[in-house]
């Protein structure tokens, strides 16, 4: 079977700008994907390609092996986008029904289907509540619900975990991997790299409409590895921060206080930086020999400027 | 299909479903029963005159009025005796509203024919049955006054002719007066004009409630732009079929019932039932029906394209203004449209299809309009509908997804060009 997403060269321009060039991607049949890249990087215009909502400048989508475009495949996608909305004044149970009458689902179905759901989700006493009366969480439920109503093959997820508080983030990373088990395909975008660790299987990271890499998520570490050493302190620091200085020992660092990651130099001996932290009177609580997270991945990627920005929106 | 369906529905269902249909599905009969209580009202109970009438003379013409008054159904008149400030107290007793006015007569009625008619109203009914009147009076002093018979006076004045009025218009003639042929044509003119004008923006705000909510964004990614905008104005479409058809069932029982309604008001059953409503065949029914669907499938889609590319609604307030000022051209022309009906500007009015939703059914109404005109003017609409219809998809579908500034005049000729 051909995978359900092939982005095959594609370029989007807006007025003065390319949001998107010449990317080129495809998704495999029952993974979870990670689209990842910093905020700008063309995520959200991609996916929007993808789902037929723009037509690409050129180059060509294919879903299902076919170029006939979303709209056409749309009881086999579920799609939540960016940016949310749903009818404000409708009761929850009809709006859900009708979004999955519109994917081609008959309505008494589509009101079982919605039902199950919000009992599934525990929103069950609100189905016959307004929109409008749902807490932004609970609105996020009642449009994830209606991105997998329809039991569709592919979903699709821009930054799916935004503005999600962490025991609504866990329901849904839940229901995402669950729906990975039952041989679906999940298609979702992240500027946050925790959630793309947790979660993606492959992945691609593009910055400035431009894809830096891809490939499945041991790869991508493999390939970018290096010797890593991830360290937590317990309280003191001693010298460390003139040890991660030292370039003989350590290629690239990022010392976030109490945690740090470093790159081990070439040839560098990780049993020396040891020695050296314990006697500068630094106390630890973990020294561990580790692959590079995909977050120090991402940030030696995207470069510095990016990095900040998406640092600071990680640990908001 | 089924897509375009579910979009219909909801439309329909959720509108149907707020206050603001049911308060005007109430409202429109409560207004018309209230219209139809009014004239009942009018023509029984408030139609009565108390007049005095002052004779200056000494051959008695007062009595005599006051006698042919006598058989008045709306005037009662009584006979007060000249004196020097007699016309002072009675000016007083009008303005205290005692009496509705006062008749003055002389001597010389019969030979000059003046008489001299005072009120603080001057309604033309009760000056016109006046002038019968003395008109009655006067020609039998006069007949009189040449020897004839006063009984063949009379006998001779016992009669009266009435016209019975009928307005033909193709190949039929009905019972309708000049008034009421106004009446219907302006009736007809200010519920297009409403409807369109409601319906349209209807479909405006549901447009722009989507795409600020930005479910849009989901929905056109199932469906295609344009089967959101079709689906969109035929439920907001049928919503207002259905609104009319409340309107209409309700207005039918209502004027079968008046008799009834009118005795619980008080008044006389018999003489409600007597009224004369303008009579609406089923052609004019019929155009006005094929009109309205016109006009508001042409406009809709001038309003879908408004809410598309506007991003509040404070914009499309002001977006929304050229359209209605199109609308309101033939609205506004009525009274030209009624006066001539067949004059080059109301024929113009009737072929451009921007004015001919609400000037056609109007001339139609007034029996101006033959059937070759009807057909030119409809395919000039269907013609519109399609035109306009295809730029307004094309604005509708890069517009629902457009935020940030309206589009100028410019950008919005590359949307249609480039959609």
């Amino acid at each position: 079977m051909s995978d359900p997403v092939v982005v095959d060269r594609v370029t989007k321009r807006f007025a003065g700008h390319t949001a998107v060039d010449s990317l080129s991607l495809s998704v495999p049949s029952g993974v979870i994907y990670g689209l990842l890249g910093p905020n700008g990087a063309g995520k959200t215009t991609t996916i929007r390609m993808i789902m037929d909502i723009y037509e690409p400048d050129e180059g060509a989508v294919r879903l299902f092996n076919d170029v006939a475009g979303g709209r056409t495949h749309s009881a086999r996608i579920g799609y939540l986008p960016e940016e949310r909305g749903l009818y404000p004044k409708m009761r929850v149970v009809d709006v859900l029904t009708f979004l999955a009458e519109t994917k081609g689902v008959a309505r008494r179905a589509a009101r079982a289907k919605a039902l199950e759901w919000l009992d599934r989700l525990g929103l069950a006493d609100w189905r016959l509540r307004k929109v409008s009366d749902l807490s932004k969480g609970m609105q996020q439920k009642v449009q994830f619900i209606s991105a997998v109503l329809h039991d569709p093959e592919l979903v699709v997820l821009d930054e799916p975990f935004s503005a999600l508080d962490p025991v609504n983030r866990q329901v849904l990373l839940e229901t995402v991997i669950e729906y990975r088990r039952r041989g679906k395909t999940v298609l979702f975008s992240t500027h946050i790299m925790e959630h793309a660790e947790q979660l993606c299987d492959r992945l691609c990271i593009i910055a400035r409409g431009k894809k830096l890499v891809d490939g499945s998520l041991a790869d991508v570490k493999r390939q970018r590895g290096g010797k890593h050493v991830v360290i937590e302190f317990d309280g003191s620091q001693g010298g460390a921060p003139q040890i991660f200085a030292d370039r003989r020992l350590v290629a690239r660092t990022q010392d976030f206080g109490q945690r740090a990651e470093l790159e081990l130099a070439e040839g560098a001996d990780a049993q020396e930086i040891l020695r050296a932290l314990v006697t500068s009177g630094a106390r630890l609580a973990r020294f561990e020999l580790a692959s590079p997270s995909l977050h120090k991945i991402f940030v030696d990627l995207v470069g510095p400027e990016a990095a900040t920005a998406v640092a600071s929106a990680a640990h908001a | 299909m089924h897509k375009v369906w579910a979009v219909i529905r909801r439309e329909f269902v959720e509108r149907v479903r707020t206050k603001w249909f049911w308060v005007s599905a109430i409202l429109g009969p409560v207004l018309f029963a209230g219209i139809i209580v009014f004239q009942i009202a009018q023509s029984v109970g408030g139609g009565v005159r108390h007049i005095a009438v002052v004779d200056t003379g000494t051959v008695g013409y007062g009595r005599r009025v006051v006698e042919a008054l006598g058989a008045s159904k709306s005037i009662r008149a009584d006979a007060v005796s000249h004196s020097p400030h007699v016309l002072d107290s009675l000016t007083q007793l009008v303005e205290a509203k005692q009496i509705n006015g006062f008749l003055i007569v002389g001597d010389s009625l019969p030979s000059d024919g003046k008489a001299e008619y005072r009120a603080s109203n001057l309604s033309m009914q009760t000056v016109e049955e006046l002038q019968r009147t003395l008109n009655r009076v006067v020609e039998k002093a006069r007949l009189e006054g040449r020897g004839v018979n006063p009984v063949v006076v009379d006998w001779a004045q016992a009669l009266r002719v009435n016209i019975d009025q009928k307005k033909c218009q193709r190949g039929a003639c009905t019972a309708e007066s000049a008034g009421q042929t106004f009446i219907v044509a302006y009736l007809i003119a200010i519920l297009l004009f409403m409807a369109i004008l409601l319906y349209g923006v209807n479909v405006m705000s549901s447009v722009l409630e989507e795409k600020t909510t930005r479910i849009v964004e989901v929905l056109v990614s199932s469906l295609r732009p344009f089967q959101l905008m079709l689906g969109k104005v035929l439920g907001a479409g049928a919503v207002s079929f259905f609104q009319f058809l409340i309107w209409g069932v309700s207005a039918r029982v209502l004027i079968a019932m008046r008799g009834p309604i009118a005795h619980a008001f008080g008044a006389d059953a018999a003489m409600a039932q007597d009224i004369n409503l303008p009579h609406i065949p089923f052609g004019t029914l019929a155009v006005f029906m094929a009109f309205f669907l016109g006009g508001f499938l042409l406009y809709s889609a001038m309003f879908a394209a408004v809410g598309a590319m506007s991003s509040n609604e404070q914009e499309a307030r002001q977006a929304q203004q050229p359209v209605t000022y199109l609308l309101m051209i033939s609205y506004l022309s009525i009274i030209g449209l009624t006066n001539e009906p067949n004059s080059t500007f109301a024929k113009t009015l009737s072929i451009v299809p921007f004015t001919s939703p609400i000037a056609t059914p109007v001339r139609w109404s007034g029996g101006s309009l033959g059937m070759g005109e009807l057909a030119l003017s409809l395919a000039m609409l269907a013609i519109a509908i399609v035109g306009v219809t295809w730029v307004a998809a094309r604005i509708y579908r890069v517009g629902i997804l457009m935020t940030g500034k309206r589009p100028t005049v410019k950008e919005l000729v590359r949307w249609v060009r480039t959609a």
